[in-house]
């Protein structure tokens, strides 16, 4: 699972950035184009419900996505991990 | 999930940046979706008011009704056909001042409706009049000067008139509050979820919280567990300015109205 904010949605209020408690999200820097400053991820992977909700077939924490009070949080389900062939020319 | 019970394309909503009201959207639709219950068979309602614009963003019928009468249009809605699950959301304004009576009422025949109400202190939409939630003290366009009228207390006056389920949390307390929402959704009778939530435009612009997490860092220092706020009561102790018990306050099992067996 991988964890994404809609931008369409997201009106940076930074709820996210105070309940995580991982400190996954870090307030924004730059406006985008509707000049609203879009809090950052910051190394998404270690968020519990990206890692073990296929473990645990439920979902996990959530808060930030609970208190988002735009819906903009949400996981998207990704690709199973394919290791990259690499060829190694002599 | 609750993303199934959203219109996605009337979102994103109307309430302003940092608005609670969208976050009690959220755990309302996460407890009604564990319920289990169907689409067809819920019924969504409001008054008028920020709080009140909730049902249009959700994919059921819906009510929006006149201002303070979204208790009277429930229920007939549970009266005209018992089945129907009734889910009401309001606000201070609608609930506290205009719906008053309807709400006393409504506790005491206990009708199996449950009632989110969005306590942001104020009359949000309207231009940030003082409401009778208003705490002593603070700043609104009507009470410049500082309120100086004691507020209501909706938890004490449902569990006095007569609600079978009446619990309060905030909007920070999102875990909590699901599962008072799915405990009040599940209690036949009347249930009433008081959750105090930020408005940070019109409320907290005029008291010194003017950015969402100011405030709800505030509202997280000032909730008491109710246990705790019946210990500090019992041993003597003055209270935090401010302060408010949060938690479960009554569940019982008096006689209900509009419960399908009975019918």
């Amino acid at each position: 699972m991988k964890l994404e904010i809609d931008e369409s949605r997201c009106k940076g209020c930074n709820l996210c950035t105070m309940v995580c408690p991982y400190k996954i999200y870090r307030p924004g820097s730059r406006p985008n184009r509707k000049g609203i400053y879009i809090p950052e991820l910051d190394r998404p992977e270690r968020c519990p419900n990206c890692r073990l909700q296929e473990l645990y077939g439920r979902r996990l924490c959530g808060v930030c996505a609970l208190i988002c009070p735009d819906q903009a949080i949400r996981w998207v389900p990704e690709k199973p991990y394919e290791p990259m062939k690499v060829v190694i020319e002599y | 999930m609750r993303d199934e019970w959203f219109r996605a394309d009337r979102l994103p909503h109307i309430y302003c940046a940092g608005c609670g009201n969208g976050t009690i959207v959220n755990c309302v639709l996460e407890a009604v979706s564990m319920t289990g219950w169907d689409r067809k068979n819920t019924v969504f309602l409001s008054g008028i008011g920020c709080s009140s614009r909730a049902p249009g963003y959700i994919l059921t019928d819906s009510l929006h009704t006149t201002h303070g009468r979204a208790i009277a249009f429930a229920t007939g809605v549970k009266m005209a056909d018992p089945s129907l699950h009734v889910v009401v959301f309001t606000g201070d304004g609608d609930l506290a001042a205009i719906g008053g009576n309807h709400f006393i009422h409504a506790c005491r025949r206990n009708i199996d409706l449950t009632v989110v109400c969005m306590n942001n202190h104020i009359y949000g939409m309207t231009g940030g009049q003082g409401s009778p939630t208003t705490p002593l003290g603070k700043t609104s366009t009507t009470t410049p000067y500082g309120a100086s009228e004691t507020p209501f207390d909706l938890v004490d006056l449902a569990v006095a008139a007569g609600a079978n389920y009446v619990a309060r949390w905030t909007s920070f307390h999102v875990k909590q509050l699901t599962e008072a929402v799915l405990n009040g959704l599940n209690t036949p009778g009347f249930s009433l979820i008081e959750v105090r939530c930020q408005c940070p435009t019109s409320y907290g612009r005029r008291n010194k919280y003017r950015e969402p997490v100011d405030y709800i860092t505030h509202l997280k220092a000032h909730a008491i567990l109710k246990d705790k706020w019946e210990s500090m009561e019992k041993s003597g102790q003055d209270m935090p300015a401010d302060s408010f018990p949060v938690g479960e306050f009554v569940r019982r099992a008096r006689p209900v109205m509009g419960v399908p067996d009975e019918a």
